[in-house]
């Protein structure tokens, strides 16, 4: 025994041996990533260039920080399948180029998954249990165990001691800051990975959805696409063409939330989308404490 | 002798009072006709006219819209130098250094002072950008010459922030209005 144990030590120690002299830039198993996790398709296009030629459709409508320069995307059409893109926009960096929190992304994950949970879980206690008032048989001379009631937890059929009781919420909130900032680093980390685009409006030529697939494909965008407008109403054709994909999804953007933009590969927005957003996550780092709530009228808030 | 109900005795005694009452207001009621003879005719009468022409005006709302709070913080005014209160406006372009130092929401530095457990001092640098190593190579500096000691710095890459031990808040914060943040 303590032969084959030293054998099957030994045999890890060999190995542990190897990776301490091969090179210092080995990586070790749990941090190498697959080669094929990025499609090199995706990263052909760059970011658009100092001196392109297309027209800037759109600037920041809200102030800049001095030492912060607009990110730069380009702004595609989903008329037809192989165009161009029209021009360029601006993206404000505090909202498209914050730093990278994946502790906020995570913290606000959870939170969208479990604020809505209640688990009916339920089990039955001792004194739930049907039966059981009864004292099986006398305290003493029986010759067996000693036991008030054949609906304890230690009989078979008894009641359970400490289980779930009950429904019970798994509800609380984060500061509303956080939920926030939370949705600029998302929307800056799929910006920094390339999973965003700007798109001009959500008008399809038809409400095929095989011609919005091709179109996905042909562009590379990814295997699930998130598309966000402004307002509640969406054209037709883009409605019918969604309806029966699984992957390519609608949403207005009041709706948007990090959920659905790590669900989704890509995220599309379009213009309007950009302003909206712009305008609502920036307020958030210039406003006051609230003095009462925001049902209640505010001089500057509609 | 005429028998007058208490009910109309009390109604009476209401438009007096009210009327009383409204007289005492100018520019609230109108110009009731002299009360000599005709009393309680003279009083109908001005019940009548007033009740007839009501108007209504929303011009007086602007004196309730001008109370309600606004939601967002304002720019503070143009100071040259240093504001009465001893607030420093920050440098009109930011300064040339590899690090940034935002402002809080209120316009002020984010440097605060923590003291937990009775006996813990520590300063907090917040809202830095950039090469936060540099940024807190140049504090250790400031406040070697200051304090003459070697003070620890805990440095948090991923929430951009820099612990100093001691309460030295006063001094960062003039240091880094110095320097242009």
């Amino acid at each position: 025994m303590l032969r084959f144990s030293c054998l099957v030590f030994s045999r890890g120690a060999a190995r542990r041996f190897a990776s301490s002299f091969s090179s210092e830039t080995a990586l070790p198993p749990n941090l190498r990533l697959p080669s094929n996790l990025v499609d090199p398709d995706r990263l052909r296009r760059p970011p658009p260039p100092e001196d392109s030629s297309l027209p800037l459709i759109r600037k920041c409508d809200a102030a800049l920080p001095a030492h912060l320069s607009p990110v730069r995307t380009w702004v595609d059409t989903l008329e037809s399948k192989d165009s161009e893109p029209l021009g360029l926009t601006e993206l404000h960096p505090d909202v498209f180029a914050v730093s990278p929190r994946l502790d906020i992304l995570h913290a606000v994950e959870t939170w969208q998954r479990n604020y809505k949970r209640i688990s009916h879980a339920n089990t039955k206690v001792r004194s739930e249990v049907r039966g059981g008032g009864r004292k099986p048989w006398n305290q003493k001379g029986s010759g067996r165990a000693r036991h008030g009631s054949i609906r304890s937890p230690l009989w078979r059929g008894g009641g359970v001691s400490h289980g779930p009781r009950g429904p019970k919420s798994y509800y609380y909130m984060l500061p509303m800051k956080v939920r926030v900032q939370g949705l600029k680093v998302a929307l800056s980390s799929k910006m920094a990975q390339q999973y965003l685009h700007v798109v001009d409006s959500l008008n399809i030529p038809t409400p095929d959805s095989q011609y919005l697939l091709e179109l996905i494909r042909s562009r590379h965008w990814g295997e699930s696409v998130l598309l966000v407008d402004v307002s509640e109403e969406f054209p037709e054709n883009i409605l019918q063409a969604t309806e029966n994909l699984k992957t390519v999804n609608l949403i207005p953007a009041i709706g948007l939330n990090v959920h659905s933009m790590l669900k989704h590969e890509a995220v599309i927005l379009t213009l309007d989308t950009v302003r909206f957003l712009e305008e609502k996550l920036l307020w958030h780092d210039e406003r006051y404490t609230f003095l009462y709530p925001l049902k209640l009228p505010y001089s500057d808030f509609p | 002798m005429k028998r007058i109900s208490s009910c109309s005795m009390y109604k009476m005694s209401v438009r007096l009072l009210t009327l009383r009452a409204l007289r005492g207001a100018p520019g609230l009621c109108r110009r009731t006709p002299a009360v000599t003879g005709g009393f309680r005719a003279a009083y109908s009468a001005a019940t009548r006219d007033q009740r007839s022409v009501i108007t209504e005006s929303t011009d007086e709302y602007k004196f309730v819209e001008r109370l309600i709070p606004p939601t967002r913080i304002p720019d503070p005014p143009k100071h040259v130098g240093v504001a009465p209160s001893g607030w420093i406006p920050p440098a009109e372009s930011p300064p040339p250094l590899p690090y940034m130092i935002r402002r809080s929401r209120m316009h002020n530095i984010p440097v605060y002072s923590d003291l937990t457990h009775g006996n813990r001092r520590l300063t907090l640098v917040r809202k830095v950008e950039g090469d936060i190593w540099a940024l807190e190579k140049d504090v250790r500096e400031y406040l070697r010459q200051v304090t003459g000691k070697e003070l620890p710095t805990q440095v948090n890459e991923v929430t951009m922030t820099l612990k100093v031990k001691g309460h030295f808040e006063q001094e960062l914060k003039d240091w880094l209005a110095s320097k242009g943040f």
